[in-house]
């Protein structure tokens, strides 16, 4: 944890102490960057570190949705199935990887080199359909540009 | 390119996002001037001159807005709102992407008119690219004496911090940010007190758009009658409508207000793709009543004109759906979405959004019974105006909106266990 | 003052006051489920919405700040159908759960849902199935089919009990209410989110499935555990409602505790000791019968030695009670307080795990009159090498070892511990078998009713004073 706390301190600079409690998200974002997903745990630690109530993280862990409390595979394809991506063939492509990876959307592989999640709106819609792997966006998706993507993924 | 644009007054390249092609394109002048000529009370009155509406979906007149604000407060706030969640919105991705000097200095503008010196940034935490040029531009900002103590070398100071969310389109309603960049759950507040009045940290604050507060360097160098000249006489100047769906060339598009819509739809975006007729078409996001074809056939892009037909111009996300798309089931993308989205804090929108999702999914699987299109009737009008914030509204009235004008398809569904079309959302082409 | 109508009605309400906070002053009724007024406002149940004549839509009065000249409408068709639509939804998945639920006849849901909604749900969905019994601490359980999120409790345990115990978590219609799983600390005030909360959620299991509440009825008394002397009510069988054999001990049951309202001394809180004060009552094994020197006798024998002995000492002491009432130490001092050299004590200790002291309610003085005692008698501990041939103790949790080589004459209403028996034991009533009056600990005089009938056996130590 003494490593995450100097990462902390970093990111305190920046704020007023009267706005510390602003952190919460950011350092929630920030063990989760490091530690794959996030428990109870990380919460009671990040309030001890801010001062502010344990039950305050531990809500707001629990409910944002990019705050994932259980682990992931190495790869996070989130699928946008909104409206203007449904519209665009959302439920072919969402079948497709589904077929490809051999698992159903919520799940992980077995090897945990991919989860496969369906999101809601991703800000894509005029280059429809759209997915998110873990950071980087791949919008007008096909068939094929997905199987290419995935290759290149280890 | 013409004076009439706010955004695209520059072909985009490599480098159009980088703060010397945006200082090349006359960036920050406005702000020189603003502070070397101009109080902050000039630059509040610019913004009235222009008729300046906000551009995040409400449409509120933004110096109206700006004239809320508690007098006499040892602190205020500026938070500009980027979370863009609303489906068939993708116009503040834009700015990020392409122009995002011209957002901060928006900001500072907006932060020195409004005496604010802490003002924050409240970006979808999916955004990637956007917020990496954001973050970029920013520190070539500081860098520049743009930003931080003394900008541009004057009394005036302010910072800008960026807060990343994490996944909750409800963060886009102001309350809720608010909430949000506190540290907590994003929870909506009840008003009041406004925020206004009591904001951010019980401070006066003020929310804006990307778009609307990237609009204003335009307006301080050209000044506020000139922008006042564009548009319609109650909805002034350009906005960044997108367009989605089942259209040739969905993307951006800045045009005037008042602009048609059927004009946007066949000359700009190419027509529906595959040929086939217009079917419906969502004006402003997919939280706006949906119009028929016939609905949109002589409408102007224009705020009131859309209200005056029922629906909103809203985000400006125009969503394009048509002939053979199954109405059922596009509903049920839309209550899925809403049901995920609600913040769980009041009876009527956490109860009535799942609600709402059970019956129509279940009318979509043919297990519709008698008796759901009243059902579905009665739960919009339980959640409409009952809510702690729009989010309730947003959920129910595409439901009202599709039970209005394509009632025929949910009939025949319940009926006959399936659609009256074939059930595809996508074009077959 | 603000002068406005309610339902055409002339309300005053004082400034920095809601509607709801006006009308409910005023006598009328909206109805609300989060709203509580030592709490903050949550305004999430949506149920006291109301018009304002003259604007479009419906406004939560509960937020809603009372204006000069408004006009509110509560009691209008409109209004009642958003009630309706709100309860509809309240009850979409809550289940149908009153045959069993303890909160049955004291519930808001039940009593909204027959005022205002009196139809079936237009559902037909299956309900939303949530756990049933998760343990909030030891002593309350939470069913969350049944809760409705009005956020009470959280707003309890995070602005009034401080210990941030509760929170809900997750989102949409997956919201729930959860306690922290680490760190987190006992709340010494955990019972009072049972009785804040508006529906069958919260649950006493010490009170669950002991009885239904319409049986009971409640007695306004006093906490004698701590020198704050809360208001409360002891709930006991109503009379129509006694049981004959099996079952008449139940007759003489408190079956629970609940804080009474009293703006000056304990707000409409109470701590878990004072929660518990029915297992006191119910669970003290009594002196029932007096006693000479460890032999059972009857009254008279008793009353006539304990004369003897104080008429025949050389140099007699008393102790009095922390626990007498006023009258009681009235009766006292005008009988025996000019013949007898007269200590105090405080009866009851702090117990290992008990909070001591606290910024909220607690009190560290264990004991409910010593204001009382020690205005009319000082603060005199026993001196145990002062030469007392004969002394008379009022009280219990006495060590006699600790009152020298003096003969005993032991006023109790427990009794006492093994070992050396007292000369001569008097069982006397408890404070819940009379009626009378504690002074707090800062001099605010509480008022309790007698709860059950005294024993036979037993008599009132008022009655006794003058008889030695």
């Amino acid at each position: 944890m003494s490593c995450l706390t100097h990462k902390f301190d970093e990111l305190r600079k920046i704020y007023p102490e009267e706005i510390k409690s602003s952190m919460v998200l950011p350092l929630l974002q920030l063990t989760l960057k490091e530690k794959g997903h996030l428990t109870e745990s990380d919460a009671v630690f990040i309030a001890d570190y801010l001062e502010v109530p344990s039950m305050q993280v531990k809500e707001a862990l629990t409910w944002y949705t990019m705050l994932y409390r259980a682990p992931v595979g190495r790869h996070v394809v989130k699928v946008c199935r909104s409206i203007a991506c449904s519209l665009c063939g959302e439920e072919r492509l969402i079948a497709h990887l589904a077929n490809k990876l051999g698992i159903k959307p919520g799940g992980t592989t077995p090897d945990g080199r991919f989860t496969l999640l369906e999101v809601e709106c991703l800000a894509s819609c005029g280059t429809a359909p759209a997915m998110q792997v873990n950071d980087t966006y791949h919008e007008q998706l096909t068939e094929e540009k997905i199987d290419r993507i995935l290759e290149e993924l280890s | 390119m013409t004076s009439r644009r706010v955004f695209f007054t520059f072909e985009i390249t490599e480098e159009s996002h980088l703060l010397h092609a945006y200082r090349e394109r006359g960036g920050y002048q406005a702000l020189e001037k603003a502070l070397r000529e101009m109080q902050p009370a000039e630059v509040q009155a610019e913004v009235a001159a222009s008729g300046l509406r906000g551009r995040g979906g409400a449409g509120f007149p933004t110096a109206t807005k700006w004239s809320f604000l508690a007098k006499g407060a040892p602190v205020y706030y500026l938070c500009c709102n980027a979370d863009e969640g609303e489906p068939g919105t993708f116009k503040d991705r834009w700015v990020f992407e392409h122009s995002p000097h011209q957002l901060i200095e928006g900001m500072l503008l907006a932060c020195y008119a409004l005496g604010v010196r802490h003002s924050f940034i409240y970006i979808r935490g999916e955004f990637d690219l956007s917020y990496r040029r954001l973050m970029h531009a920013l520190k070539e900002a500081r860098e520049a004496g743009l930003l931080g103590d003394s900008v541009l070398g004057s009394a005036f100071s302010c910072q800008i911090i960026v807060q990343q969310g994490a996944g909750a389109y409800v963060c886009g309603e102001e309350s809720s940010m608010l909430s949000s960049i506190e540290g907590f759950k994003g929870y909506p507040r009840n008003k009041p007190p406004f925020p206004a009045v009591k904001g951010l940290y019980q401070a006066p604050t003020v929310i804006n758009n990307v778009e609307t507060l990237a609009t204003l360097p335009w307006i301080l160098a050209k000044g506020g009658a000139a922008y006042a000249k564009i548009g319609t006489e109650k909805n002034s100047g350009t906005r960044l409508f997108g367009i989605s769906g089942h259209v040739q060339r969905p993307g951006m598009y800045e045009r005037a207000i008042g602009y048609p819509f059927k004009k946007l739809i066949y000359q700009d975006a190419g027509g529906i793709a595959g040929g086939k007729a217009l079917k419906a078409v969502i004006p402003g996001g997919s939280s706006t009543p949906v119009l028929t074809a016939e609905d949109i056939e002589t409408l102007t892009m224009d705020a009131e004109a859309v209200a005056a037909a029922g629906s909103m111009l809203g985000s400006g996300g125009v969503i394009v759906i048509a002939e053979g798309t199954c109405m059922v089931r596009l509903l049920q993308v839309l209550t899925r979405f809403y049901a995920h989205e609600s913040c769980g804090q009041c009876i009527p929108c956490r109860e009535g959004t799942a609600w709402m999702n059970k019956i129509v999914a279940r009318i979509s699987e043919g297990r519709g019974v008698a008796g759901d299109i009243e059902r579905l009737e009665g739960i919009t009008t339980g959640i409409m105006g009952n809510t702690i914030c729009a989010l309730g509204a947003a959920a129910a009235m595409p439901v009202a909106s599709f039970l209005i004008k394509f009632r025929h398809e949910f009939a025949y569904f319940i009926e006959h266990g399936r659609s009256l079309n074939d059930g595809r959302l996508e074009i077959k082409i | 003052m603000i002068e406005l109508t309610i339902d055409n009605k002339a309300v005053q309400a004082e400034p920095g006051e809601t509607v709801l906070q006006a009308a409910l002053r005023n006598g009328i009724e909206i109805p609300h489920f989060c709203y509580h007024p030592c709490l903050s406002i949550a305004g999430n149940c949506r149920i006291c919405m109301v018009r304002i004549k003259g604007r479009p839509g419906f406004h939560p009065s509960c937020n809603l700040p009372a204006a000069p000249g408004m006009e509110i409408e509560s009691d209008c068709s409109d209004v009642n159908a958003v009630r309706k639509s709100i309860l509809q939804f309240a009850t979409l998945n809550h289940p149908a759960d009153c045959p069993v639920c303890d909160k049955a006849g004291e519930c808001r849901l039940q009593d909204y849902n027959f005022k205002y909604n009196g139809t079936p749900s237009p559902s037909i969905e299956p309900k939303r199935r949530q756990r049933k019994f998760y343990q909030i601490n030891s002593r309350i359980m939470l069913d969350r089919e049944r809760c409705i999120l009005c956020s009470r409790c959280v707003r309890f345990t995070k602005e009034i009990s401080g210990s941030g115990l509760l929170g809900i978590v997750e989102r949409a219609d997956q919201s729930r209410v959860e306690r922290l799983e680490q760190g987190g600390v006992e709340d010494p005030y955990s019972d009072n989110i049972i009785q804040s909360c508006p529906v069958g959620a919260l649950l006493s299991r010490d009170f669950l499935y002991k009885s239904r509440v319409w049986y009971l009825e409640p007695v306004a008394s006093v906490c004698p555990r701590c020198s704050r002397g809360c208001s409360v009510e002891v709930w006991r069988r109503q009379k129509q409602w006694q049981l004959r054999a099996p079952g008449a001990d139940k007759n003489h049951m408190a079956y629970r505790i609940s804080a009474r309202e009293n703006p000056e001394v304990n707000g409409p809180w109470l701590c878990n000791q004072g929660f518990d004060l029915h297992q006191v009552i119910n669970d003290s094994v009594r002196a029932l019968a007096p006693r000479l020197a460890g032999a059972e006798s009857t009254l008279q024998d008793a009353l006539a030695a304990a004369q003897r002995l104080l008429f025949e000492a050389e140099k007699p002491a008393a102790i009095v009670s922390a626990w007498g009432s006023n009258e009681e130490l009235a009766a006292f001092k005008s009988a025996l307080g000019s013949s007898l050299t007269v200590y105090t004590r405080a009866d009851r200790e702090p117990e290992a795990g008990e909070v001591v002291e606290d910024q909220l309610l607690i009190k560290a003085d264990k004991n409910p009159n010593s204001y009382s005692v020690e205005a009319i008698f000082g603060r005199r501990p026993f001196a145990a090498d002062a030469g007392h041939d004969v002394v008379l103790v009022w009280g219990d949790l006495v060590d006699y070892a600790s009152l020298g080589s003096a003969k005993v004459i032991h006023l109790a209403t427990l009794e006492p511990a093994a070992g050396r028996p007292a000369e001569v034991l008097v069982p006397i009533s408890t404070m819940f078998e009379r009626t009378g009056h504690y002074t707090n600990f800062e001099g605010k005089v509480n008022r309790f009713e007698q709860v059950f009938e005294k024993p036979e056996s037993v008599l009132h130590a008022g009655d006794l004073f003058g008889r030695l």
